[in-house]
């Protein structure tokens, strides 16, 4: 019989009416190293995040130490024994480790409100020497690397004596060094009767230090069980092998021999490696990756946003020397960014305004600068109609009331309304319902009949298999392999995708 | 996803209606319409043809200024040179066309010798010496509004920090131009820019304020309605990285709305200093609170991405009308800096107000 | 990218190598200025803009800032004069001022902090209304004091009292900043707010008392400065902000929060402000010139500022790729 520790009975969580959990039910053991794997958007850091008391599950149950355990936020996750250790790092770089870890709780000399730095420095020192850190505790964080940083998260975390620690993609950032010194104080950890819960798609690592595996797909729980159960490949099989329940539209274009858009030897330190890449006129070309693989980050350097170190890009055959978003959608680049709240859509304005913004400069009469506004309500009205966004009044209702799926569709319809011959689309459908999800694949397929060469950066593999020409894998910034439509194959694509991580 | 008021009771109907009052663009209109029928209960002169008269040469100028700060409003920036920028541009118009000039007076100022002499100013008795003043006035607006625009658009310094050093630097040059002293006894021709005529003997209210404060409202109300560069203004100010994104030249706007703001100030500069006659180096003081509180009160948000010209005629008549009547009122000076700083919390209590109905409805 | 490397510790001793510097100048230019009373005058001159500098400083630690403490001195001598007339004595008089001052601070306090107005437009209103507030109750005359308010031309030991009060308020700023943990929770605040909610900091309250602070140590400038002018005018304390600004940017402490000390920073800053001052007198500027370079120099203040919160946050931007064959992955700024 085993001891159960902690108990997802049943979690249903949604965003936004999508369902990212379903009926997830995982009973962890204690003092168990689990290993949480699963593609992007599985469902991993949702789970986490109802866990570690940032989002509320919808329905289900959670049970820590057979207790009914529901936190309304981090601080009773704190408190019930729950550690987090984000990927994105909580720390105040101005500060001192030492100051850093007690921040909300400095030990005081006497009675005054002094703080006894003597007892603080112990202290640290102590926490310190939990993580294996050999750096003084009066060393600032700022001058930390990476991997020390998350090193001092860690510490954080076991000094509010937590019994379940969770690590979040912990080694994206760290040299193999300072992972190894990881793996030693989660070996430790363990020896001191701590669960684990480990989230990485670094697979290689899971099967090395993991008890246990729960792999879960598209919200569900799909294989659980001892490591010993696994192999690298199986979990992938795992990771795969759905029922097509989404439909794609019959891809009724073929790519044409000129090349849009061709990148060479493209690099930026840190961001990307001698990239090479060409996308043919009506092509829709994928660009697969796992989380951190430098897809977005390429993307925002082809249109200009940030900047490169070496190698060339040319569009329709012509390098092009300094790229900035206004030159590029002039010359027919479009750029639907990954996260549309942030900047891809004005949450305050109209759909209309929305819709116009990025082709206003078309839609101007010559001399005055003036929108012509009757031509931008015609495309407008046009727009709503060939993407069937579903809104009450395009001119008066404001973005933010309108379903995920709608906003997205706005902002391919802003971009449309350019005419692009390049496309590029970071994530299309995340966030979006399945009827949504049809329609922009059905525009996508629409655009590249019509010549629009389409770059389709996604996480999804399945989306880029149906609706792909062909595939380029992508991983920390380089290109790993490209797959030709006649080669697809889900297990092998995903094979390339961990391969850096993959004996 | 508006909520939609359910059980009819007294408190949620009170509540509900406050909430559209509130919310109104009208807001300040009606307060204006109450404010005149308050005063006219208290001091009917406040309807007499000439006090009438007196509002309205205050307002124009005003709201030529206010245009500009409305702007740089809109793309969430702020401006706090513009006093600063009328005195400047006040000293260097008149030093242009001074019918006379005292020894006594100017022969230490670093214009003595260069613009100013014994006999007056340098083009006081050119045919082209207005034109050139007013010339010289509009292209100082421009540079300092260039200035500012680019600190804020290329160097990323707050724009509060850029304008306030700057409205410090330029206080202090004007006084320093004409070592605190006014430049006085301007061409007639200059002063009449600022005096009332009229049309026969219908209406007597016509100025160069007033037709210059209606074309330049109109001007900017279609900008900001109707062309491509309003648009790009709404849109930095609602998400300045989505407007990046969707091809909008984001650094060179914010420099032209600066710009365009020092621009305003040196218009309402001609219309001042017309005026008062002289170029004075302290003439834009008073005004820099009057400005923002306009603009503000109007409705115009301090956050940026919301501003309208009309909104900001209703900001600009309700301030003209409030100092109107504390003058009437004789009230004094000291209270008139606390009112003053009253409507400016006033003007930023609504504005969070207003914000934060906005994301409730969400 | 060595040249990084170089910039940061350049930017780190900004204000130390200003000093130098501007003093080397001074000195060069007019002999009479490296002399010891001219020192000693700079020290004493510059206590009331110093006492309003660190205030300013712990509110720009949160990357706040406080445009209304000049209103908040002329409030508290106003109060301070009013009571004297009505033949209040001096100690209990100067204790009135001080808690009016403070008070006025408290509107800030409210505002930012609860309301959630933007700092800017809060501490305008309270400059604004605070000056009419003072004018109100000075009913603006002008306020002779009487002889015994001049303690400020005491001194103890060689030493003017405005400096020991200076050199008091330093380190008890010092010790707040330093070894208290609201003091680094301030800090913490405004080096990255979502982290210090996360932490279960209380950072209403934080924002909150630095406002406080703030107008306590501007009412302090207050009381300095009424015994040093012998008067209470209607200009008091106006402008001081700037100065105070000045010095605090110029001693290294960040507009935009989280980055700034007391001491060495603010104090280098604030004797190096008056040193331009006093410099500038010596060499016979124009007043009015002397505000144009005031301008000058707090907009290049502010320039380095912004240049350096540029460079960090693209130094702290991720990397997606460790480059092979490293065993340390290039961060900001450069590791001892």
């Amino acid at each position: 019989m085993t001891d159960t520790i902690l108990r997802f009975e049943g979690v249903n969580k949604a965003f936004f009416g999508v369902p990212v959990l379903e009926e997830v039910t995982i009973d962890i053991e204690r003092g168990s190293i689990v290993g949480l794997v699963g593609e992007n958007g599985a469902g991993k850091s949702t789970l986490m995040n109802i866990l570690g008391g940032v989002v509320p599950l919808d329905g289900g149950q959670m049970l820590l130490d057979g207790e009914t355990y529901a936190p309304r936020d981090p601080r009773d996750a704190d408190r019930a024994g729950i550690a987090f250790i984000h990927q994105e790092l909580n720390l105040f770089t101005n500060l001192t480790i030492a100051e850093n870890l007690f921040i909300s709780d400095f030990p005081r000399r006497g009675p005054a409100p002094i703080m006894d730095r003597g007892r603080l420095r112990k202290r640290a020192k102590e926490a310190l020497a939990l993580v294996d850190l050999a750096v003084s505790p009066d060393v600032r964080v700022e001058r930390l690397s990476p991997g020390e940083r998350q090193l001092v998260e860690v510490a954080k975390a076991l000094s509010v004596d937590a019994r379940i620690i969770i690590f979040d993609e912990p080694t994206t950032s760290l040299t193999t060094r300072e992972t190894e010194r990881l793996f030693g104080i989660i070996d430790r950890l363990h020896q001191a009767g701590k669960t684990i819960i480990y989230i990485s798609h670094i697979l290689r690592d899971v099967m090395r230090i993991a008890d246990a595996v729960a792999v879960l797909r598209d919200g569900q729980l799909v294989a659980a069980g001892p490591v010993s159960d696994f192999s690298i490949n199986s979990m992938i099989a795992a990771m795969v092998g759905r029922e097509i329940e989404q439909l794609y539209p019959d891809r009724t274009s073929q790519p044409g021999p000129e090349i849009s858009l061709e990148l060479r030897q493209l690099s930026k330190a840190g961001i990307s490696h001698q990239i090479d890449l060409a996308l043919h006129k009506g092509e829709v070309l994928g660009v697969f990756g796992l989380m951190g693989s430098g897809r977005s980050e390429l993307a925002r350097i082809i249109f200009g946003l940030d900047d490169f170190d070496e190698g060339e890009v040319l569009i329709d055959g012509q390098p092009v020397k300094k790229l900035s978003p206004t030159r590029n959608i002039r010359n027919g680049m479009a750029f639907v960014t990954e996260n549309r709240r942030e900047d891809g859509l004005m949450m305050e304005a109209t759909v209309a305004d929305n819709l116009s913004l990025a082709a206003l400069p078309a839609h101007r009469r010559r001399f005055v600068n003036t929108v012509r506004s009757s031509a931008v309500a015609s495309a407008v009205t046009d727009s709503v109609d060939a993407l069937s966004i579903k809104v009450h009044d395009a001119f008066r209702s404001e973005v933010k009331g309108l379903s995920g799926g709608n906003q997205q569709k706005v902002v391919l319809g802003k971009w449309l309304m350019t005419k692009p011959s390049i496309l590029i689309i970071d994530e299309p459908t995340r966030g979006v319902d399945v009827g949504a999800k049809f329609e922009i694949y059905e525009t996508i397929d629409r655009i590249a009949a019509a010549g629009t060469a389409v770059l389709f950066i996604s996480s999804e593999l399945e989306e880029l298999l149906g609706m792909c020409d062909r595939i380029l894998v992508m991983g920390q910034g380089e290109v790993l392999g490209a797959f030709e439509r006649a080669q697809f194959d889900e297990e092998a694509i995903l094979r390339t995708a961990f391969r850096e991580h993959v004996a | 996803m508006t909520a939609l008021v359910q059980a009819p009771s007294l408190g949620g109907r009170m509540r509900a209606l406050g909430r559209r009052v509130l919310m109104s663009e009208y807001l300040i209109l009606y307060l204006c319409i109450a404010l005149f029928a308050g005063l006219y209960l208290v001091v009917p002169k406040i309807a007499s043809p000439y006090n009438i008269g007196s509002l309205l040469s205050n307002m124009w100028p005003l709201f030529v200024v206010a245009i500009g700060q409305t702007f740089v409003l809109i793309i969430a920036g702020i401006d706090l040179s513009q006093g600063a920028v009328i005195s400047l541009t006040s000293v260097v118009g008149a030093s242009f066309i001074a019918q006379s000039a005292n020894p006594v007076v100017f022969s230490k100022s670093p214009l003595w010798g260069v613009m100013l002499f014994e006999n007056g100013a340098i083009l006081h008795d050119s045919a082209l010496g207005i034109p050139v003043a007013i010339g010289a006035m509009l292209l100082v607006g421009l540079l300092i509004g260039a200035l500012n625009g680019a600190a804020v658009a290329y160097a990323r310094i707050p724009p509060f920090m850029v304008t306030l050093v700057m409205s410090m630097f330029l206080a202090a040059f004007a006084i320093l131009l004409v070592k605190s002293e006014n430049i006085i006894e301007l061409p007639n021709a200059f002063h009449a820019i600022g005096q009332e005529f009229g049309i026969g003997n219908a209406f007597k209210y016509f100025s160069v304020a007033m037709i210059m404060a209606l074309v330049l409202g109109a001007a900017a109300h279609f900008v900001l309605g109707r062309t491509v560069f309003g648009r790009w203004l709404y849109a930095i100010g609602i998400n300045p990285r989505n407007a990046a994104v969707s091809g909008v030249p984001v650094r060179k706007v914010i420099v032209l709305t600066y710009v365009f703001s020092g621009f305003c100030a040196a218009m309402a500069s001609i219309i001042y200093t017309a005026r008062v006659d002289q170029g004075r180096p302290t003439l834009g003081e008073p005004f820099l609170l009057d400005i923002i509180a306009a603009a503000v009160i109007g409705g115009t948000s301090l956050a940026g991405g919301r501003g309208k010209i009309l909104w900001t005629f209703y900001g600009v008549v309700f301030l003209t009308l409030l100092g109107n009547a504390m003058s009437m009122l004789n009230v004094p000076f000291f209270y008139v800096a606390i009112v003053k700083g009253s409507v400016i919390l006033f003007a930023a209590l609504i504005d969070v107000a207003r914000r934060r109905i906005l994301l409730q409805g969400t | 990218m060595t040249s990084h490397r170089l910039t940061m510790p350049v930017l780190r001793n900004m204000p130390a190598i200003l000093f130098v510097l501007a003093f080397a100048l001074f000195s060069f230019l007019d002999p009479r200025f490296a002399t010891f009373t001219n020192f000693s005058n700079i020290a004493s001159t510059s206590s009331f803009v110093g006492l309003v500098a660190v205030g300013m400083t712990i509110v720009l630690l949160t990357g706040g800032i406080d445009l209304s403490v000049g209103a908040t001195m002329y409030i508290t001598g106003a109060v301070i004069g009013l009571l004297l007339q009505q033949g209040v004595p001096m100690l209990p008089a100067i204790g009135a001022g001080i808690l009016a001052g403070t008070l006025w601070g408290c509107v800030n306090a409210f505002l930012v902090a609860w309301v959630g107005l933007v700092p800017f437009v809060a501490t305008l209103v309270t400059l604004t209304m605070g000056r009419g507030l003072g004018l109100l109750i000075t009913e603006s005359r002008t306020f002779i004091l009487p002889k015994e308010m001049s303690y400020a031309a005491s001194s103890y030991l060689g030493i003017p009292l405005p400096v020991i009060v200076f050199a008091v308020v330093v380190v008890a700023a010092v010790v707040f900043l330093r070894w208290t943990a609201m003091g680094r929770q301030i800090y913490a605040m405004g080096n990255n707010v979502e982290a210090a909610r996360k932490a279960g900091l209380n950072t209403r309250r934080l924002t909150a008392s630095v406002y406080v602070i703030s107008a306590f140590c501007a009412a302090l400038a207050g009381v300095i400065l009424v015994s040093q002018q012998g008067m209470i005018t209607s200009g008091l304390g106006q402008g001081v902000e700037f100065d105070a600004i000045a010095a605090a940017v110029l001693g290294g402490t960040s507009l935009f929060g989280g980055v700034g000390s007391v001491f060495p920073g603010t104090v280098i800053g604030v004797l190096l402000v008056q040193m331009i001052s006093t410099g500038m007198v010596y060499l016979q500027i124009d007043l009015y010139l002397q505000d144009m370079v005031a301008a000058v120099v707090i907009f290049f203040a502010v320039l380095i500022d912004a240049l350096r919160m540029r460079l960090l946050t693209r130094l702290e931007r991720r990397n997606i790729r460790v480059e092979k064959g490293s065993t340390e992955v290039e961060t900001a700024p450069s590791s001892a």
